[in-house]
């Protein structure tokens, strides 16, 4: 009844060129970097706003009543604040809770996939060209650190350390990082073992263990060092992990992909245990499980496609699914004050109960 | 009187006279032959006669119509599950035979017909394996509950919710583009036209009647041009017996008018002898009859009593001093035959001016007109008299004419105050005040359908009911405008192209009134996720070529075969021209802005592009038209009178009746659109015969040296009646139209009867006020 029409494996792969890209960018920009050190990192810095001259002017993004109910694929805090981000450089903040929206002047119209900040005014988001956007005032004016066009290839994910430290992930293999704010950045993918490139989808501090890493093809990373050392982890599934997240006691992993995988670790990643998802007439559920939080409360909640959402009270233990009528895809989540979930994906953002659930009409 | 018999015998008038017996077997002859022809006459009407053929947004859908896979001309179908939803086996059993039934009706584009059933709608998700997908009704469906689950989950896997499927799952539809003309069945290489008439009753008997009756669980609802055609058409028909009434009606006037029997009959008979030439004409020439045209042999119908009645006056007065009938056919000939001839001749230059209109059916309407009104002259300013000749007048209504001639009429003398110095300036400040109010009200006009759905019908008509369920049940509106993408040949699938062609996508979706847009990109981008495993952090445009490759590779029918064109798909809220206007001119900013060597964004196509091509042609038109028709008046005034004034006050009742016109139309509602704005000419170019009868008159009272008010009392006297009884006629030709099952001949019938009453009105009231002040009989005494 179904009928793969492209499948993804390693032979198919090669022909749509991805290898090709994987070793251009090993051989030219990975080699380069690795090699002349510092000077090329100089050169890199240099040459983001030279690209964007050539460009003419810089093509910020265009401010839009619908960029709230557009496609957007993070959301995070900044102190009290929530920052989202997603397509055409929209990048959107609120100051109550989520209930309004301002949009942010952003140099860029690309697809932006991840964003984080380290307090409430310092933050960075990345996304497609491999762009590194900083933001210094909690998100309301953004700047274009570093841009690749060539790479042909989206950077995923972004995990700061403090104000000078962190680690960006991407597809192809790429993993990048800074230590002066975002200023430089240095390749770092040749730290891992991912000879073939496959995407690293993922980053996150694992509560008291270190940083972790989640891709494509059941890719699984870890660092206990901060991103100094990598090592491969045993992982429980050859699907693709689309995401991971840390647990509040030290050492718990959730490690979630397709088609509705989602595995525990206790140990930060030495063991694992699947952990069953169904609604409640005990059908599985397939979708694909795109990123989660670590609520302010505690809980921990997944998000994903089908409009899945998960919500656990026990580290993980076990999980509540709440099937969104609208079936639109989710692909970020964080909470309100009150534990009220606001989720972005397709169609923007909502908030919705504690659960998942919408939420009951006000009075 | 006694001067115009004085006036020697015309050549034409011996050429008719002496051949009194030809002119009657001539005029046989021919009505048997056009007779014949106009039996033929078939309703018909096309897509392209409806819309501005030399407009630049027309020209470059035309010109890449072979690309656009027939986004203009479809059919939907929405086939709705009156109990329960349509996850039911009974349901998808009707629809299954629906879908068969439409693929085999003729017209139809069988490969680019769609519905649940079509192999080609597909629904994809993301496995481990990589990219999954398969026809949404698959070949294992058996109709058990659990294929129908299976079926439920493809739907919501298939991104057809809103488009096939009803968002509420209770209705789902059959998409049909359909093919102007197609191979003859039986001779593959000829072509036949589409017969809207025929496909429209075929979509009634054969899937509305039939699967309603089969299953009463189902309801059918038909959207589509070619079904809101067929149903225009089936409308005219109706119109048919408005015709008969307008007959009837005026057969009893006209006896109340003549007191004469034998010349009712006569200029009844002439009439629609003329009636029949032209629709003869008309076939002869190859036209039919398209709902908008539908109105000329109305038209004729009533020019042709209006002057049939002036001639059965102008006979009964001179038989007041003959007791010949030839002899009193004669006089009125030559006393009537120039000032008819002027005044049809003004209505023919009147409808002439919408041959400026670049609209088909506009165009066509104006030859149907004008093939008219040149019939008039021919039956009722020639054959009428000579048949008059032969049968006379009654006694009763000679006796009638001769002592309307000599007594005095009170209600004359008293409408002959118009023309008194204390009243004109009474009237003409009245007259101000109604210009400045229509001017004012006027504003509020509107270029353009104002409703949403089909304004040509009746909002509780039934086509209007079904496109309003479709349009509360599904998320793509029917009111689609297309911008085409053009580069080079193989340059659609370019980033470059497809980035400018995402950011008018979203420019034009955050513009007020559009719902949403659809091209390439929107596949290319779910392509892209999907070789992504579905993430969503990839559903954007790639920079590598060959994932873009890749990516429309799903994309069939949304650029064409050497990737050199693709459309954008916008669609809007509504087809009102305010909507259009706004839609249409951002995406002409945007094409300003990103047009370059290689890549341009070519307005439009889809029925918004349409629509507002035809609205600009009809505002570029409409001053043109109004400019036209009133200069051509203007100088078939100048040429009869040779007198400015004369023509001024020939002409201002009527400016004030266009403007009074508009502010009705504000008024009522109804926008300017290819079904009203002939309405302006048709007014100006009839409503000026009476301006030309009255003043034609008055002025040969005031050379024989009257004050003006004795000599409009004189004029009222002798023509007045005939004046009035014609405006009345015109107007009871139309304002049956008001009952039509189609709302824009109801509309029609109403501007067209307030014109022509009022054109009426205005000539007896305010044209003597305007004499009064324009007008120096001294100086008309002296020529004289």
């Amino acid at each position: 009844m179904s009928e793969p029409v492209l499948r993804r494996t390693l032979s198919g792969r090669a022909k749509v060129a991805n290898q090709a890209r994987a070793s251009r960018f090993h051989s030219s920009v990975a080699g380069m970097l690795s090699l002349c050190g510092t000077f090329s990192l100089l050169l890199l810095a240099a040459s983001a706003p030279a690209q964007a001259a050539a460009d003419g002017q810089i093509r910020y993004s265009i401010e839009s009543a619908k960029a709230a109910s557009n496609l957007l694929l993070d959301i995070t805090q900044a102190g009290e604040r929530i920052v989202a981000a997603g397509d055409r450089g929209h990048i959107l903040f609120s100051d109550d809770e989520g209930n309004s929206w301002s949009q942010a002047k952003v140099p860029t119209r690309q697809l932006l996939t991840a964003i984080d900040f380290i307090d409430d005014k310092h933050g960075w988001a990345v996304g497609h060209d491999a762009l590194v956007l900083n933001t210094i005032d909690g998100g309301e004016s953004w700047a274009v650190q570093y841009e690749e066009r060539e790479r042909e290839a989206p950077l995923l994910d972004v995990w700061f350390e403090d104000s000078q430290h962190g680690i960006a992930v991407g597809a192809y293999g790429a993993l990048i990082e800074t230590i002066d704010g975002g200023q430089s950045w240095d390749d770092i993918s040749d730290r891992l073992d991912n000879e073939d490139g496959f995407h690293l989808n993922a980053i996150t501090y694992i509560e008291g263990s270190g940083l972790f890493v989640v891709g494509e093809m059941g890719g699984m990373f870890r660092s206990a060092d901060m991103g100094e050392t990598w090592e491969r982890v045993e992982s429980p599934y050859q699907g693709s992990f689309f995401g991971v997240v840390s647990g509040s006691e030290p050492g718990v992993v959730i490690a979630f992909g397709l088609r509705g995988h989602l595995f525990r670790s206790a140990d930060f990643g030495d063991s694992w245990q699947a952990i069953e998802l169904s609604n409640g007439n005990g059908q599985a559920l397939e979708s694909g499980l795109a990123d989660g939080s670590l609520l302010r409360d505690g809980r921990i909640a997944v998000v994903g496609h089908g409009g899945a959402v998960l919500t656990s009270d026990d580290q993980g233990r076990s999980f509540k699914l709440v099937n969104r009528p609208d079936r639109r895809s989710l692909s970020g989540v964080t909470s309100d004050s009150q534990g009220n979930l606001i989720l972005v994906g397709q169609g923007g953002v909502r908030i919705a109960s504690p659960s998942g659930a919408d939420l009951a009409p006000k009075q | 009187m006694t001067k115009h018999q004085q006036k020697p015998a015309s050549f034409l008038e011996r050429l008719i006279f002496n051949n009194r017996p030809a002119v009657v077997v001539l005029c046989l002859l021919i009505s048997a032959f056009l007779f014949y022809q106009a039996a033929q006459v078939r309703p018909q009407t096309s897509f392209e006669k409806m819309i501005p053929l030399g407009h630049p947004y027309i020209q470059k859908m035309l010109e890449h119509q072979n690309d656009l896979a027939n986004l203009g001309n479809t059919v939907r179908i929405s086939v709705e599950a009156v109990e329960g939803d349509i996850f039911s086996k009974e349901y998808m059993e009707t629809l299954r035979q629906i879908h068969d039934e439409v693929f085999y009706i003729h017209g139809v584009d069988r490969s680019n017909m769609k519905s649940l059933w079509s192999p080609s709608v597909r629904w994809t998700e993301v496995t481990e394996e990589g990219f999954a997908g398969g026809e949404v009704i698959p070949q294992t469906y058996d109709g058990s509950p659990e294929s129908l689950e299976d079926l439920r989950d493809n739907i919501l896997k298939s991104g057809q919710i809103g488009r096939l499927v009803a968002n509420n799952f209770k209705s789902s539809i059959i998409d049909v583009p359909l093919l102007e003309s197609y191979p003859d069945p039986e001779d593959q290489s000829r072509q036949i036209k589409l017969d809207y008439q025929k496909f429209s009753h075929e979509l009634e008997e054969k899937i509305r009647e039939k699967y309603q009756a089969q299953n009463p669980n189902v309801k059918v609802h038909i959207i589509g041009f070619a079904k809101k055609v067929g149903d225009l058409i089936d409308g005219l028909v109706g119109v048919a017996l408005f015709f008969i009434v307008a007959i009837g009606i005026t057969f009893v006037l006209l006896l109340w008018f003549t007191r004469c029997l034998k010349s009712t009959i006569a200029v009844l008979i002439t009439t629609l002898i003329a009636v029949t030439w032209q629709l003869g004409l008309l076939h002869t020439l190859g036209f039919g009859l398209d709902p908008y045209s539908m109105l000329v042999p109305f038209l004729v119908f009533a020019i042709g009593i209006s002057h049939g009645v002036q001639k059965i006056n102008g006979i009964a007065m001179a038989s007041g001093y003959t007791e010949d009938p030839v002899t009193a056919a004669r006089m009125a000939f030559r006393q009537l035959f120039i000032p008819g001839m002027v005044a049809l001749l003004s209505d023919a230059v009147g409808f002439v001016t919408l041959l400026l209109i670049d609209i088909g059916v506009i165009r066509e309407l104006a030859i149907g007109a004008s093939l008219g009104v040149a019939v008039i002259i021919l039956t009722n300013l020639i054959l009428l008299p000579v048949a008059i000749s032969y049968m006379g007048i009654s006694q009763r209504a000679i006796k009638q004419a001769r002592e309307e001639a000599s007594r005095d009429h009170p209600f004359w003398r008293a409408l002959s105050n118009f023309a008194s110095p204390k009243v004109a300036p009474i009237s003409i400040t009245i007259a101000v005040v109604a210009l400045a109010g229509g001017l004012w009200y006027g504003q509020n006009l509107k270029i353009g359908d104002l409703d949403q759905g089909a304004p040509e019908l009746h909002p509780d008509s039934r086509y209007n009911l079904d496109n309003d369920f479709v349009i509360r049940n599904y998320s793509t509106s029917s009111d689609v405008l297309v911008v085409m993408v053009k580069t080079a040949p193989e340059g659609c699938s370019h980033y470059d192209t497809l980035a400018a062609m995402d950011e008018l996508m979203w420019k034009m979706q955050n513009t007020e009134g559009v719902q949403s847009a659809v091209s390439m990109v929107s596949v290319a981008r779910q392509g892209i996720k999907g070789m992504n495993e579905g993430s969503l952090k990839w559903e954007t445009l790639s920079r590598n070529q060959h994932v873009l490759n890749n990516s429309i590779a799903r994309a069939e029918g949304m650029y064409n075969s050497d990737c050199s064109l693709a459309p954008v798909l916008v669609f809007l809220n509504d087809h009102k021209a305010e909507t259009l206007e706004h839609v249409v001119a951002a995406a002409k900013d945007f094409a300003e802005e990103n047009n370059r060597e290689g890549l341009e964004f070519v307005l439009a196509a889809g029925n918004a592009g349409i629509e507002a091509a035809t609205n600009e042609v009809i505002a570029a038109s409409e001053t043109t038209m109004l400019i036209a028709v009133y200069l051509a008046v203007s100088i078939m005034c100048l040429l009869t009178f040779r007198s400015l004034a004369a023509t001024l006050c020939v002409i201002l009742p009527l400016v004030l009746t266009s403007i009074l016109g508009n502010a009705l139309m504000a008024f009522m509602g109804v926008g300017v659109k290819v079904a009203t704005l002939p309405v302006i000419a048709l007014g100006v170019g009839i409503g000026v015969d009476y301006g030309i009868y009255i003043y034609s008159r008055l002025e040969s009272f005031l050379r024989q040296g009257m004050t003006l008010q004795e000599a409009y009392y004189q004029t009222l006297k002798s023509t007045g009646k005939a004046v009035i009884f014609t405006g009345v006629c015109l107007a009871i030709g139309v304002v049956t139209w008001v009952f039509s099952a189609i709302k824009f001949q109801a509309d029609m019938g109403m501007m067209l009867t307030f014109m022509f009453l009022w054109n009426m009105v205005g000539a007896i009231w305010l044209l003597p006020a305007l004499a009064r002040f324009l007008i120096k009989p001294e100086k008309l005494r002296q020529k004289a």
